[in-house]
């Protein structure tokens, strides 16, 4: 190739970008009468089938009244403008809020406990701006703290658990050994135990840093030895990682068209990834959550601090679809149901490990 | 005229790219002109787009300079993410366990330990290449690993505030902190992190443009570049050059900890760099390894990173991976610049850059 030619598809391609300068197709503008939503999500991504789908599909909800896949989600449509970043490294996460911030947006939401401390640090340089946190904390006056019950959800999936169990054992997979994580298992304990006051608990932890979230493989291994020391139901905490405990089950098989053990998926319903193998899910509502907040900023009625969702508010919860409907009988849900009334009414307390 | 030469061929490649990106841009659907505006009018927009676009180029100054020196000795490191990380470390550790004292004695401690700290991590595939001549290539990618991994223990197991579900050590103290650029310049916001350490980085440019082409020993580095062969035969030992020049590029690469520990964050944070140490050997190759290049291809590579953000959040369809494809084609045009010259080859580039 000479210099020539190089010079002349130069030349082709600026015709074409002043081609498509040529047809205006303009950006929605910042339409000031609108409420803007900026949302920043986790190093997963929005399409993580968990966490982050769950943020983005409260606000996509919020935006449309209809889930990411097109179907109508069964709430009002908000008229607002979204915007998202995918940061994909812990760098990215501050000048992405900052890009909504410097562009004066009305909210804007972090998905993730990771980005409470980068949150606060963006969020004292802008008072006026309205920001809420997912599942992390923070006392500051303009940042609203999106937090769950896990352990009450915890504590119903572990009664399901220890109805479920033959062996008398059950396990626990935890993603990274931390405080909210210990919320799960202290609750599943506490469900386990309140069936079966004998039961015998395992618990494991993939490991202490971030990669504890991502490691399927030693999710996995974790999972076979809990099997080998006669778990027969499992509860994964741990992100990407409990996707392990589910290759873990579906590898010890069935017996007369019933799977010897299971799994109990969590924060989104994921009864769907090993059908048959999966108890229930501990969902995590956190697209309602989102939702709502996204709501009280657009009804100017936004309040920072601590919003709880419990069982209460239907923040957390067992899913129940046409997936596990065999694997737990109506007696069980009737159990389960009862824990719940009681929980809300208060005449159960379940421990929260994170107030120690 | 020589100057016009130089330029020519990084300009070609860098407005080649955005072509490029443009006919990608289209091809998602979206409108390129439209989304070049936002990636360069949020970058250059005053005061947070100017501020922050130095913030970002302020590591790739560093590391650039750091790929540069090595380089012109004839080694390619690419090591630097590595030598970073531990730099930024050590200073962290020095800002924490000396938080008490005053700044006087504490920010000159913290320099000299990032300064050290790079510098050794440089050094020691230096001396295994000089002493062994076992490959710098291999060694400097091996070192990242063991660096960065050594780094994220201790700051799990020693360094960490304890229940904090977060990586990164307790702050420095006070001491350290070095002043941002907003202190100084009125209408410069001081939540903008530009801080003193870009100054830092323009001085280094300019040291080490005085150090290869003002002083005897660094004609004596460019010399071993050039031609090993040709400098042992006058006299220069190359075994002592390599590891000079390493060191050198080391606690270049290492002071991008002095922006990171001493004026942004205020301690170590676990996965802080953004790849500045590989970004670095893009903008050495692309500012054709001459510091004041160096410098204009970092301001550029901060444009890119700063705009990004925003092209991913404001535009329809386009993402910020937009920048990686920018960058890529912008390495890819700098690197057929020698096969277009007839040069192609692994040293082609250093081959032509007179000593």
């Amino acid at each position: 190739m000479t210099s020539k030619s190089i010079l002349s598809l130069l030349a082709l391609g600026l015709l074409a970008l002043a081609g498509a300068a040529c047809h205006n197709q303009s950006y929605a503008a910042d339409d000031k009468s609108k409420i803007h939503v900026g949302i920043v999500f986790d190093i997963g991504g929005k399409d993580d089938r968990s966490f982050n789908a769950a943020a983005w599909a409260g606000v996509k909800c919020a935006e449309s009244g209809k889930w990411p896949n097109g179907e109508p989600c069964g709430k009002a449509a908000l008229n607002i403008v979204l915007r998202d970043i995918e940061p994909g490294n812990p760098t990215s996460i501050e000048p992405a809020m900052r890009a909504f911030a410097e562009r004066g947006y009305d909210l804007i939401i972090g998905v993730g406990f990771a980005q409470a401390p980068i949150m606060e640090m963006v969020a004292k340089d802008y008072p006026n701006i309205h920001f809420a946190i997912v599942d992390g904390i923070s006392e500051l006056p303009n940042v609203a703290s999106l937090i769950f019950k896990e352990h009450e959800g915890s504590y119903l999936v572990g009664m399901l658990a220890a109805e479920t169990s033959k062996s008398g054992t059950i396990g626990f997979l935890g993603g990274m050994d931390i405080g909210l994580i210990h919320r799960f298992e202290k609750g599943y304990e506490e469900g386990a135990k309140s069936v079966n006051p004998n039961i015998r608990i395992i618990q494991n932890y993939v490991g202490v840093t971030d990669g504890a979230w991502n490691n399927p493989g030693k999710g996995k291994e974790l999972s076979l030895a809990q099997i080998g020391k006669g778990a027969d139901v499992i509860f994964t905490a741990a992100g990407n990682s409990g996707l392990g405990a589910f290759d873990a089950v579906e590898q010890a098989g069935k017996v007369n068209g019933r799977a010897t053990h299971f799994v109990i998926g969590v924060d989104s319903n994921q009864n769907m990834v090993k059908p048959g193998f999966v108890l229930t899910s501990m969902v995590k509502r956190v697209d309602n959550a989102v939702y709502s907040i996204v709501e009280d900023v657009v009804n100017k009625k936004f309040q920072a601090g601590f919003h709880v969702y419990g069982l209460d508010k239907d923040g957390v919860g067992y899913s129940m679809d046409q997936f596990n409907k065999d694997l737990i009988t109506p007696e069980m849900i009737k159990s389960a149901e009862e824990a719940k009334r009681k929980i809300i009414a208060g005449e159960i307390k379940v421990t929260d490990a994170m107030l120690k | 005229m020589k100057l016009l030469r130089e330029l020519v061929f990084p300009l070609l490649a860098v407005l080649a790219a955005f072509v490029v990106g443009g006919i990608l841009i289209l091809l998602i659907g979206d409108n390129p002109i439209q989304a070049y505006k936002l990636l360069i009018g949020s970058a250059l927009s005053w005061p947070d787009g100017i501020g922050y676009t130095l913030f970002y180029a302020t590591p790739l100054i560093f590391t650039g300079l750091a790929v540069l020196v090595a380089f012109r000795c004839g080694l390619l490191n690419i090591g630097a993410e590595g030598q970073l990380y531990v730099a930024a470390f050590a200073t962290a550790w020095v800002g924490i366990t000396l938080a008490q004292r005053s700044a006087w004695i504490l920010i000159p401690l913290c320099f000299l330990a990032a300064v050290l700290a790079g510098g050794v991590w440089g050094a020691i595939p230096g001396i295994l290449k000089a002493r062994f001549g076992s490959h710098e290539v291999i060694n400097t990618i091996m070192l990242n690993f063991i660096g960065i991994a050594l780094v994220s223990y201790f700051t799990q197991y020693h360094y960490k505030v304890p229940g904090d579900p977060i990586m990164e050590s307790s702050e420095i103290g006070q001491g350290a902190h070095i002043a941002r650029l907003g202190h100084f310049i009125h209408g410069l916001p001081e939540r903008i992190p530009l801080n003193l350490a870009f100054v830092l980085a323009l001085i280094c440019c300019v040291l080490v443009y005085l150090f290869l082409w003002r002083t005897k020993w660094g004609y004596e580095l460019r010399a071993t570049g050039a031609s090993p062969t040709a400098a042992e035969y006058g006299g220069i030992s190359i075994r002592k050059q390599i590891i000079i020049a390493m060191t050198i590029s080391g606690s270049l690469a290492g002071m991008v900890g002095i922006n990171e520990v001493l004026g942004y964050r205020h301690r170590y944070y676990d996965g802080f760099s953004d790849n500045y140490g590989f970004t670095g050997i893009a903008v050495a190759l692309l500012g054709r390894n001459h510091p004041f290049g160096v410098v204009i291809a970092a301001l550029l590579f901060g444009v890119l990173q700063r705009g990004g953000i925003y092209v991913d959040g404001f535009s329809e369809h386009v993402t910020k991976d937009i920048v990686q494809v920018l960058q890529g084609v912008i390495i890819l045009f700098v690197a057929a610049e020698a096969f277009f010259r007839g040069q192609f080859g692994s040293f082609g580039l250093l081959k032509r850059s007179k000593v």
